[in-house]
């Protein structure tokens, strides 16, 4: 099932409407709305604003890689959240498709999704959601106890897990005896017990406090190194997105707005929404030189500072201070790809101050 | 880290639940095999019993006396208040009653309201109790005021003075826990005979939960708005009135509510010292007199009453939303018109029998269905008697008698009997879990000998670990200390008949309950049907529950059993579903998310979660049971709550207050076990 053609998540016109009357008055309601205004998303999610409906995810459509680390972004509100509980199916999804692994898991049977969440799919979540009357040792082998593996053998395995989050010491703690910060450790590694293929974080770093926060994040980005799993995360925070992300879905009032690299999200915002968020970031730091670069080498100047098309902006420009016409850029195997006019590197430094 | 090291150790030493557990089955195997040689180690000597009864009656009658002019001259007083809400509710004609409590009931919740209170009234009219009702709802009118105040000031009290809170709350834990007919006693003698006890009973009854709701109120009020008083320069009066007082207004509103439906359901109870012609009254008579269609019937207005009362002060607490006045207007003026345009020809309401064929066609509908049921209702309280309440209060031994089982119990089948319960308790023991190995023993042996017959070192002992358990050495000694005091008093055979009765039916109230919850937590389609039913059977005062189990299975422990289990079933009901269906949703989706099934989650993080939040439940069916234990004397039950029932019909003031004070005791006891136990479970959530 798993080739390199197939993406490790696809959702196709993913909808999630809540509404008063029930999952089936929703889906009802998400299918006239749809016909009435033909097929156009944003008509229909007005339709169903209108008559009360609340359309927390309109028309998502995005894939995920295998080994991607995708992050999804939006203020609270903007349904980022209800959009991965779509995905993990802990809500139902009104309209469209999910597919992991090629499989249709809307129409998935709920014997298969217990399967799926037993063998596949790992969660963390923004609160922890650990099991207060559990012992750290205990939540992090629940996975494995709900599928029957005997005690001996999913204590060891919790042992390792939780070594790897590096928590051994604290297994016959109590959840209520640790810190933030070792308390989403456990939930990470409640989630990676099952050896997960597919791994869900819903704002796992949003409630530490900003030394925690970064601190968890190299260690997850460590941990992503080892294990190469598919990561679907969320964050409101750009930085976070920025820095862990391979690529970036940005949510909006239920929509998704964008969707690319972190340099896409940076250097072209799509709308004042994006542009907003990147306001705040050290735009330089993100970049590269290949978004800046030109093709083709005529008229390169004399001067060679070095520069790479994975250096940041803010190291090219280093390289170049007193430099005024283009110069060469080289790939990461030191050919000859490019140039750049160092005059490009600071206005694209400067591109939000206009 | 130290947790790691420790737990070889701790596992190789017996925990506090299975110490106390061993030292209870010890006590209570000792007291067993020493009977024959010493007898005294199973029943207390009547010799070693301090006349306490006695002592109590006399000191309490010479302090009352020397009280009792000035208690005359508040009944003096109180008479005031109480004739004018008579002839103001009496003299008031009825459609402007009606036309009042319409236009009020629309004023707070909009039709749905009004029509309560509209066809609630006409209901009480058609009745024909019309006066007997007003003359009711005169007593509620001015016991309630004067609960309000006391338990209002009591409750401010309890928030100004931190240090005098510990004490009050302790008062108010005896207000509430002494039973309602134990203080109608001394209140008889204080005030002598008449309507004054019953408006002062029911303000005792009535003014706790406006404390315990006023106190509540205050604390939770939120620090900084707190602070923002103090900085805005208000005096300590000027923060308390204009700033936390209104903050609190929801959950005061909330304590109102609770104290009209107490003050309501005692002035109801205090009709069993009669000389006052109001609607319990009327039921109790009719009772007697066995005409229980009428005695339904005079039921159905109480509940009216409750029902009205209730669903109104509840809006007015938690509706923020108010109706159009104008329909008030209208209502009111239209009841007037109405009054005076048939002023020569309204009925008087007493002559009104329009419901008589209905209390007729009960009559003979009940007597058919008893006639045709007759057998098969034997057969289920029979069987219920003799194979499960006999058994528990007189113990295998003695209940298991050729006439109902038949066969004899030998000596060999109390061997076989207690073996089978060791080879049980052995094999859990074996598969680690000790106590409740032990516990089990323990079982088997209360089962063999019988809830009235236990020595009583082993309930003492019992009390003592079970304290040590739930709440440390000093929960121990309180529990085993207050209980010692029933031992000494001579009170203690009847008081074991209340704990096995009133045991029996929180057993019955938790496993149905219990089952009732969890269908509900399960299924919303369940809980649609089962909470109307709650709502009512919490509404319904006390006393009404007799009737029904009376017209269909007679004066006895039966009925008495099945009364109680009605009117305590319901927060067991409430608190299991409460707790089930209120796990964080983060932990479920981490569940979900883990791959548990329903079943899985439900054992797992359900039910583990929602622990403390059922033994609340259990804690107020315990409650409940005890506070009906007394009131189900009426209807035939042994022990503490016949005494004090008997004490009230001689004014045996010593016996009413003993026999009061160790109910208390029992039902405070058992408080504090469950609440330990709660809390215990609570901090080990970390909640």
């Amino acid at each position: 099932m798993t080739d390199a053609n197939t993406s490790a998540i696809a959702c196709q016109d993913l909808w999630q409407v809540f509404g008063h009357s029930g999952e089936k008055g929703a889906e009802k309601a998400l299918t006239d709305a749809l016909a009435r205004s033909g097929n156009d998303a944003d008509a229909a999610a007005k339709i169903l604003r209108d008559a009360g409906y609340v359309p927390a995810v309109q028309d998502a459509n995005f894939d995920v890689k295998e080994g991607e680390l995708f992050v999804i972004m939006g203020l609270s509100g903007s349904g980022k959240s209800t959009l991965i509980r779509c995905i993990s199916q802990l809500l139902d999804g009104t309209g469209g498709q999910i597919r992991i692994h090629g499989e249709d898991i809307m129409t998935a049977s709920k014997q298969r999704l217990i399967e799926l969440r037993r063998k596949k799919l790992g969660m963390v979540f923004q609160h922890f959601g650990l099991f207060p009357h559990m012992t750290v040792l205990d939540n992090v082998a629940y996975p494995l106890r709900v599928q029957g593996v005997s005690r001996k053998e999913r204590l060891k395995k919790a042992a390792e897990v939780i070594e790897l989050v590096g928590l051994e010491g604290r297994e016959e703690r109590y959840p209520r005896e640790l810190s933030g910060g070792q308390r989403q450790r456990v939930g990470i590694a409640r989630s990676l017990v099952a050896d997960c293929e597919v791994w869900f974080l819903d704002e796992p770093f949003s409630a530490l406090d900003p030394l925690i926060r970064r601190q968890l994040q190299d260690e997850f980005l460590e941990i992503q190194a080892k294990l190469k799993t598919t990561i679907v995360f969320i964050t409101h925070d750009i930085n976070e997105a920025l820095k862990l992300a391979d690529r970036i879905a940005i949510m909006r009032d239920g929509k998704i707005v964008q969707i690319g690299t972190p340099t896409d999200i940076v250097l072209n915002p799509v709308d004042d929404y994006v542009r907003e968020f990147s306001k705040d970031v050290a735009k330089g730091q993100h970049a590269r030189v290949a978004s800046v670069m030109h093709q083709g080498t005529e008229g390169v100047g004399p001067d060679d500072p070095g520069l790479r098309t994975d250096m940041t902006l803010d190291a090219a420009l280093a390289h170049c201070m007193e430099l005024y016409e283009p110069v060469p850029v080289r790939d990461k195997e030191g050919n000859l790809v490019g140039m750049v006019n160092p005059a490009d590197l600071a206005a694209a430094l400067q591109v939000e101050e206009a | 880290m130290s947790a790691i090291t420790d737990a070889p150790v701790t596992r190789s030493r017996l925990t506090i639940g299975t110490q106390a557990a061993l030292i209870t089955l010890l006590v209570g195997a000792i007291c067993l095999a020493l009977e024959p040689v010493a007898p005294w180690l199973v029943k207390w000597p009547a010799a070693w019993v301090l006349p306490a009864t006695d002592w109590v009656g006399t000191i309490l009658t010479s302090v009352l006396t020397t009280m009792k002019p000035v208690a005359r001259g508040f009944s003096a007083l109180m008479a005031y208040p109480m004739d004018w809400a008579n002839f103001v509710l009496n003299g008031t004609p009825w459609p402007l009653v009606i036309g009042i409590v319409t236009a009020v009931g629309w004023y707070l919740g909009g039709l749905p309201m009004a029509t309560l209170g509209f066809l609630g009234l006409s209901f009480v009219l058609a009745s024909g109790y019309w006066s007997e009702s007003m003359n009711t709802l005169a007593l509620v009118a001015v016991s309630v005021p004067l609960a309000l105040i006391v338990g209002g000031a009591i409750g401010v009290l309890a928030n100004e003075v931190p240090r005098m809170k510990n004490a009050l709350q302790a008062v108010l834990d005896i207000m509430q826990t002494v039973p309602t007919f134990a203080y109608l006693t001394p209140l008889l003698l204080l005030f002598g005979f008449g309507p004054v006890v019953g408006l002062i009973a029911s303000a005792i009854y009535a003014a706790p939960p406006m404390a315990r709701n006023v106190l509540l109120g205050l604390e939770r009020v939120e620090s900084e708005v707190k602070e923002a008083a103090v900085m805005a320069g208000g005096t300590r009066l000027q923060q308390l009135f204009q700033v936390e007082i209104p903050s609190a207004s929801t959950q005061i509103m909330v304590g109102v509510n609770q104290c009209l439906m107490a003050a309501l359901s005692m002035v109801i109870i205090a009709a069993v010292i009669g000389g006052f012609n109001d609607i319990g009254w009327e039921v109790l008579l009719t009772m007697r007199k066995a005409q229980f269609g009428e005695a339904l019937i005079a039921g159905m207005v109480i509940v009216v009453f409750a029902m009205v009362i209730d669903r109104m002060s509840g809006a007015l607490a938690t509706e923020r939303k108010r109706y159009d006045t104008r329909v008030v207007w209208g209502l009111l003026g239209f009841a007037v018109i109405f009054t005076v345009a048939f002023w020569t020809r309204l009925p008087a309401p007493s002559d009104l029998t329009l419901l008589d064929p209905v209390s007729d066609a009960l009559d003979n509908g009940l007597t058919d269905f008893t006639r045709a049921n007759g057998a098969s209702l034997d057969a289920f309280k029979n069987n219920s008697m003799f194979y499960v309440l006999l058994p528990l209060r007189i113990g295998l031994d003695q209940a298991v008698l050729p006439f109902t089982w038949g066969f004899t119990w030998t000596s060999n089948m109390s061997t076989g009997f207690f073996l089978t319960g060791a080879a049980i308790g052995a094999v859990l023991a074996w598969r680690g879990h000790v106590t409740r190995g032990v516990m089990v023993l323990i079982g088997f042996g209360m089962l063999e000998t019988g809830v009235s017959n236990l020595p009583w070192p082993f309930v003492l002992t019992g009390a003592a670990a079970l304290g040590w358990v739930a709440g440390g050495p000093r929960l121990a000694v309180l529990s085993a200390g207050l209980l010692s005091t029933i031992l000494v008093s001579g009170l203690w055979d009847r008081a074991l008949l209340s704990l096995y009765l009133s045991g029996a039916a929180v057993f019955a109230c938790a496993i149905v309950g219990g089952l009732i919850g969890l269908m509900s937590a399960i299924s919303p389609l369940a809980w649609k049907i089962v909470r109307p039913i709650c709502d009512m059977l919490q509404t319904i005062p006390l006393f009404v529950f007799l009737i029904p189990v009376l017209m269909v299975f007679q004066i006895g422990e039966f009925s008495a059993f099945l009364a109680i289990c009605a009117y305590a079933i319901v927060p067991m009901i409430r608190y299991t579903r409460h707790g089930l269906v209120n796990t964080p949703e983060e932990m479920m989706e981490a569940a979900i998310a883990s791959g548990a099934t329903q079943f899985q989650i439900m054992r797992d993080i359900k039910a583990p979660y929602a622990a403390p939040t059922i033994l609340l439940g259990l804690n107020q069916t315990i409650l409940y049971a005890f506070a009906m234990l007394v009131i189900a004397a009426l209807i035939g039950t042994t022990g503490l709550g016949q005494s004090i029932y008997l004490a009230l019909g001689k004014a045996d003031i010593g016996l009413g207050i003993s026999a009061g004070a160790a109910m208390a005791i029992l039902a405070l006891v058992a408080d504090r076990l469950v609440q330990g136990f709660a809390e215990e479970r609570r901090k080990a959530l970390g909640l």
